[in-house]
């Protein structure tokens, strides 16, 4: 068996592996490695709970990004994976990316004061240096080329977001238990998001 | 003098008259089955979509110059109509206006940048999105009411068992007569006005970061509220029985808690912003 042979093997192996498979193992330390990588995965993947998956509210606006981007648009023609996620791979991919993104940090530091016990909980400090700057050019560039009649506007809400993150994160770390200053921020970064979101609205010219 | 003025009114019969000749309607029509699936995006005007007496979806669209046209495509039970903006199109001469009948129990999405969005009179799922769009929806129920805007003015007026989710940067929402199992707004600046009883057994959230909130119930509203401004002030109008335990700190002046009603039919009821007023208050109303 090659290595080749193995890989494409790994996927049709529910319990264990095949004697062949056994016999590869043993004499390639990089197919093994492999193994033991996707063993590793498989273990920690199922001490994922249920608690941990996002809301469908961040799924729904992964959605709706990836089918702005055309990306999971059921119509289109059939063409290899490669070509479908890097066609759109323009400038304009990095608005709803950094959309996601920011939903992503909203959650992370959700999960994260969800899962830190009290002891930890005060000395909490969110992983992200400066969330509320994330990005903000490629938004703004967004809109100019996109909306330039609304660049004001978007200007002024995106000011008023990046306060509500900052007083909303300084509002956690003054009360790191208090439900409702986490709730606060991890509106405040899906507002951002939203904000991401209609930037790229796709009814705009 | 006389012939300056004919000059003038000349003048301005002849752009009138461009007006109107660039000016275009047009009208589609579309059969569809039960739970058919609209979508309408229109960067520049508006959107209003009311109820069809059949299974028939009819589009009429004024177009405002020859720098933009109508896309329309049905796919099986979905009908997509997008306002297509040619070379040189701009708000002006990109807009578009549409007034959209559908079957009542069709599920409706609306995008526009720039406008007026408004459904009415329907049971099927709405979705209204647009960044300086101003959204009016009436007359809904059983059904979702999803909205997304910017700085627009959302208005919400008689939705009944409604899942209705609200998102609005800037732009003020008044909710009236709004009820449902799920109310969710969540504002980063705008104003926030509810006028309704909180229906039964629902969960009505109301957020704004730095706005402020106002909700007027009537008498025989049964609901379990709590309020709460971390750095603005909260008042209530509304005798309240106080509850016993709450897991916030109830600062007089920053936060209330308790029980109006029956509790047996409470629905919940949060009320939460940063630096805005939180109000409560009670109007006479006959049931």
């Amino acid at each position: 068996m090659t290595c080749v042979e193995l890989q494409e093997s790994l996927a049709e192996v529910e319990d264990g592996t095949t004697p062949e498979q056994r016999a590869h193992l043993r004499t390639c330390p990089a197919c093994s490695a492999l193994v033991n990588d996707l063993n590793l995965i498989i273990t920690a993947a199922g001490g994922i709970q249920e608690a941990d998956e996002p809301s469908p509210r961040v799924w729904n606006s992964i959605e709706i990004a990836l089918k702005r981007e055309g990306l999971i648009r059921p119509q289109r023609k059939a063409g290899s994976l490669a070509h479908l996620l890097f066609a759109g791979w323009t400038g304009r991919w990095l608005v709803p990316a950094a959309a996601m993104l920011l939903v992503a940090a909203g959650l992370l530091v959700h999960q994260r004061m969800q899962t830190t016990d009290v002891s930890e909980r005060t000395a909490f400090t969110v992983p992200i240096p400066n969330p509320s700057d994330l990005n903000d050019n490629d938004l703004m560039q967004e809109v100019a080329v996109n909306a330039p009649t609304m660049r004001a506007a978007y200007e002024a809400n995106l000011r008023q977001v990046n306060e509500s993150i900052r007083d909303a994160q300084s509002m956690v770390d003054e009360s790191p238990n208090d439900e409702d200053a986490r709730r606060s921020l991890l509106d405040a970064y899906q507002q951002k998001s939203m904000l991401f979101e209609l930037a790229m609205d796709r009814s705009l010219p | 003098m006389v012939k300056e003025r004919a000059t003038k009114l000349a003048a301005i019969g002849a752009i009138v008259a461009s007006t109107l000749v660039a000016q275009s309607r047009a009208e589609y029509h579309f059969a569809v089955g039960p739970k058919a699936g609209i979508s309408v995006s229109n960067p520049y005007g508006s959107i209003s979509v009311k109820p069809s007496p059949d299974n028939r979806v009819v589009v009429n669209a004024v177009l405002h110059s020859d720098k933009v046209e109508v896309d329309r495509r049905q796919t099986g039970n979905r009908v997509d109509i997008q306002s297509h903006l040619l070379a040189g199109a701009d708000a002006t001469s990109g807009r578009v206006d549409y007034e959209v009948q559908v079957p009542p129990d069709a599920s409706v999405t609306l995008h526009c940048s720039d406008g007026t969005l408004h459904a009415e009179r329907l049971h099927g799922d709405v979705s209204l999105e647009g960044a300086g769009a101003a959204v009016d929806v009436r007359d809904i129920s059983d059904a979702h009411v999803h909205v997304k805007t910017m700085n627009g003015t959302v208005t919400l007026s008689n939705i009944q068992n409604g899942h209705v989710e609200v998102d609005s940067l800037s732009g003020d929402v008044t909710l009236n007569g709004v009820t449902g199992p799920l109310v969710q707004v969540v504002s980063t600046s705008g104003r926030i006005n509810y006028m309704g009883d909180f229906g039964n057994s629902g969960e009505y959230r109301l957020t704004s970061h730095s706005g402020d909130i106002d909700a007027s119930i009537p008498e025989w509203t049964s609901a379990d509220v709590s309020a709460r401004s971390v750095r603005g002030e909260v008042h209530d109008d509304v005798p309240l029985q106080p509850k016993a335990h709450t897991w916030f700190p109830l600062d007089k002046g920053r936060a209330f808690a308790g029980t109006v009603g029956r509790v047996a039919l409470s629905s919940t009821v949060v009320l939460r912003t940063f630096s805005g007023k939180i109000h409560l208050s009670k109007r006479s109303e006959k049931q």
